[in-house]
């Protein structure tokens, strides 16, 4: 769905087996723009919907299965080099990033009254030329990771879900400053949205359904951080000392948060609140000097709160983020791991996403969402000459465009987004046809543009084309 | 995919009243439409209906219009009540049951009767992973009304209510599908007419059974773009009306049919029901919708 299919893709002309001959059905031209009295309605057209016995009747436990197969091709196909430094150059060829297919399932089952069990998961084949298979040694390689499991418990007012989930707030489309709770991945250009990027957790989710308002908490007993680049995607860079997971030795971690919501007339508004980790861990290098870099984890308060206000076919956005006891220097830059002068510097930061969504008519929306953050106070404690990662307002923005046609089954989808600084520029163009109730196609364009000041320089110039070929029961 | 409220009102809009006005054949365009208006109200409320949602595009073989490719189906499960003084606002909750790609997909939708008033309307992916409401304005004369779940059907389709921005001429009575029918042309009035693509309609309505049996609607040019055919008309709760309505668009030959494979009314639904709870709680939702099979079954 379109607002919704975030598969940015490429339309191929796919030949797909129909069953129903299309010989003998043209109309004749004199027909086309009004059918004569004489053209006969059959009645039964589709009558046989109506000889099937009553749902209840034929339920199965597989009504709740949903399979989607998908073999994806996706490439860097200008060949250029790139200047990071002055005087440091490399050159960058087209090549094969990804060449896989991948198995999800989904699975929902409501086994009992007020009870529900829900998975969801994925497998992935790395075929020849995928990075994955190049960083196997040039060997076939695969994956596999259950992405939702959790069982739901509803009773009067209530609702208690336990298991792997995501936790999402906020109203900005994209880029909101309260979208925190759950880390996530962006292993390579091919997830560029934070919608597809999040990662479930271990989580207790206690949902309250008020007359007047709800209020949704949550206690995640298992925190995850953002995963560091997998070896050989366009993210991955040789470090001095590898990443690895955060080292809890016995230790106990656990976050917790609540968010009270309320609906008016055409708005929403939420207040929340949580103890975090952030999702992105911080390494320095080990104390003795080989070995693996150390993950420091910090813990935080997020105050937030967030709107929104329907007016017409406009739709306003607008979160609010207040931390206490961010790390100054935390550097936060999707899909690496971070390295910076170990400063144990804690602030407080305040940030802000809003923007609007406008259905410019029916087949069409245009979005923007800006995220601006700040720390506040941020001189202060720090010793002269040293800097931090991010100084002043920084943030980004992101603008999205989607038209669908016939009737929804070609969608076409464009995204820009940036920093607010404008050191860099992905410009994004997916077009993707269903063809049937089981088959789509779908192809991406991307290109990135950006300055020496963003660690996207090592991608400038870069144009990445995919096409995804699904089919899903 | 676009989806939009309003699914549940247009079955009835093809309802009849019955054999409450004997003495119909009196009955100006106006009341006879009013008549099929207050009981299209009366038999959405408090609905459950599991419906197909079929699409196609269409071809003539041998003078019989068939589909010239497979069909695109939708399944679609909807629980609807009236709310209000007199019953004019409508809540409903639809959720997609197949295509397996937009399986689980929930909207909930809040429409007013009040003039002037936008309508409500929440919207839950899994992706997304939370509620999020849609903005939607009316559509004008320049714009396509929003199609219902993809299909040929548009909210327009679907509208009840506000007659008074029609006028009616009963053009004369004649049969059709082997019923005798009023004929009526109902055109829109100026302030109306902004905000629609018809320039009129001309609807075939059963003088037995108050039942809309066909229609054609116009553009600016006075050129038929789409005719609904309704079919199947049956005696469901006490009510006529039609359980299978197609919708051929005459631009694009293409065609939809709303097949509502299982219609059940007068149900007890909580108000609850129809919150956004019911996208978000599934657990809820699957032991709500069992209770009101279960109220089926009595």
């Amino acid at each position: 769905m379109p607002l919704l299919n975030k598969n940015v893709s490429i339309v191929i002309v796919f030949v797909a087996q129909l069953g129903y001959s299309q010989q003998d059905t043209n109309l004749d031209s004199d027909e086309e723009d009004t059918l004569s009295e004489e053209i006969i309605f059959d009645d039964d057209l589709f009558g046989n919907v109506f000889d099937e016995p009553p749902t209840q009747e034929n339920d199965s436990w597989l009504d709740g299965l949903t399979v989607r197969i998908r073999q994806q091709f996706y490439g860097q196909v200008n060949s250029h080099s790139i200047e990071p430094f002055p005087g440091f150059s490399f050159p960058k060829n087209a090549e094969i990033e990804n060449n896989r297919l991948g198995i999800n399932f989904r699975f929902q089952n409501s086994f009992a009254p007020g009870w529900l069990f829900q998975a969801s998961g994925q497998t992935r084949a790395f075929w020849k030329d995928d990075y994955e298979y190049k960083a196997n040694g040039n060997n076939f390689d695969a994956e596999s990771r259950i992405n939702e499991l959790f069982v739901q418990r509803s009773f009067d007012q209530h609702s208690i879900k336990f298991g792997r989930q995501t936790v999402v707030w906020g109203e900005t489309v994209g880029n909101s400053v309260l979208d925190v709770i759950n880390h996530f991945e962006f292993r390579d250009f091919t997830i560029i949205d934070i919608e597809d990027a999040r990662l479930n957790q271990w989580m207790v989710v206690w949902d309250y359904f008020g007359e007047e308002s709800n209020w949704s908490s949550f206690i995640n007993l298992y925190p995850e951080f953002n995963p560091a680049g997998v070896r050989g995607s366009p993210f991955f860079f040789e470090p001095t000392f590898n990443f690895t997971d955060y080292q809890r030795d016995g230790e106990v971690l656990v976050e917790v948060g609540t968010q009270w919501k309320k609906s008016f007339d055409l708005s929403d508004i939420s207040f929340m609140a949580a103890y975090l980790y952030d999702n992105q861990m911080r390494f320095e290098d080990p104390l003795s000097g080989f070995g693996d870099a150390i993950g420091k984890k910090n813990d935080f308060i997020l105050l937030g709160f967030s709107a929104n206000r329907a007016i017409g076919r406009l739709l306003l956005n607008f979160d609010l983020a207040f931390s206490h006891d961010v790390l100054a220097d935390s550097f936060n830059f999707p899909g690496t791991s971070a390295l910076a002068s170990p400063l144990n510097l804690k602030k407080d930061r305040i940030g802000t996403s809003f923007g609007f969504e406008w259905a410019i008519d029916n087949e069409q929306s245009l979005s923007l969402g800006i995220q601006a953050q700040q720390l506040i106070d941020e001189r202060e404690g720090l010793l002269p000459g040293q800097q931090l990662v991010y100084e002043g307002v920084y943030g980004s923005w992101l603008v999205r465009y989607t038209n669908n046609l016939l009737n929804s089954d070609l969608t076409i989808d464009s995204t820009l987004q940036g920093n607010i600084d404008g050191n860099s520029l992905l410009a994004s163009l997916g077009v993707s046809y269903t063809i049937n109730d089981n088959w789509a196609v779908s192809t991406q364009v991307l290109s990135i543009s950006s300055n020496t000041e963003s660690p996207l320089i090592f991608f400038d110039e870069d144009l990445r084309v995919g096409v995804t070929i699904e089919f899903s029961f | 995919m676009i989806i939009r409220k309003g699914i549940v009102c247009l079955t009835a809009m093809f309802l009849g009243a019955g054999a409450f006005y004997s003495d119909a054949q009196e009955l100006s365009g106006r009341e006879i439409m009013q008549l099929v208006d207050d009981t299209s109200r009366r038999s959405n409320d408090s609905s459950f209906n599991r419906m197909q949602l079929s699409s196609c595009k269409f071809g003539v073989t041998d003078g019989r219009i068939t589909c010239a490719e497979r069909p695109r189906v939708k399944s679609l499960e909807s629980v609807s009540k009236n709310y209000g003084a007199e019953l004019k606002d409508t809540k409903s909750v639809t959720i997609t049951l197949e295509p397996a790609a937009e399986r689980g997909i929930g909207m909930l939708s809040y429409g007013y009767d009040e003039a002037g008033r936008d309508n409500e309307t929440w919207l839950y992916l899994s992706t997304l992973g939370r509620v999020k409401r849609i903005a939607s304005g009316d559509s004008d004369e320049e714009t396509e009304p929003a199609s219902l779940f993809g299909s040929e059907f548009t909210t327009e389709d679907t509208d009840t209510g506000k007659l008074e921005e029609y006028s009616f001429n009963v053009l004369e009575e004649t049969t059709t599908s082997g019923r005798e029918v009023w004929k009526i042309e109902m055109i829109p009035s100026e302030e109306r007419a902004r905000k629609t693509r018809y320039s009129r309609q001309v609807h075939y309505v059963d003088k037995e059974r108050y039942v809309t049996l066909r229609s054609e609607k116009y553009d600016r040019y006075d050129k038929e773009i789409k005719r609904l055919m309704a079919a199947r008309v049956e005696l469901v709760n006490n009510i006529w009306m039609s359980r299978s309505l197609t919708m051929m668009n005459l631009v694009t030959n293409r065609l939809s049919n709303m097949a509502f494979v299982e219609i059940y009314t007068d149900l007890a639904i909580e108000d609850e029901f129809l919150t956004q709870r019911t996208l978000t709680d599934a657990a809820y939702r699957e032991t709500e919708l069992e209770k009101l099979r279960a109220q089926l079954n009595q």
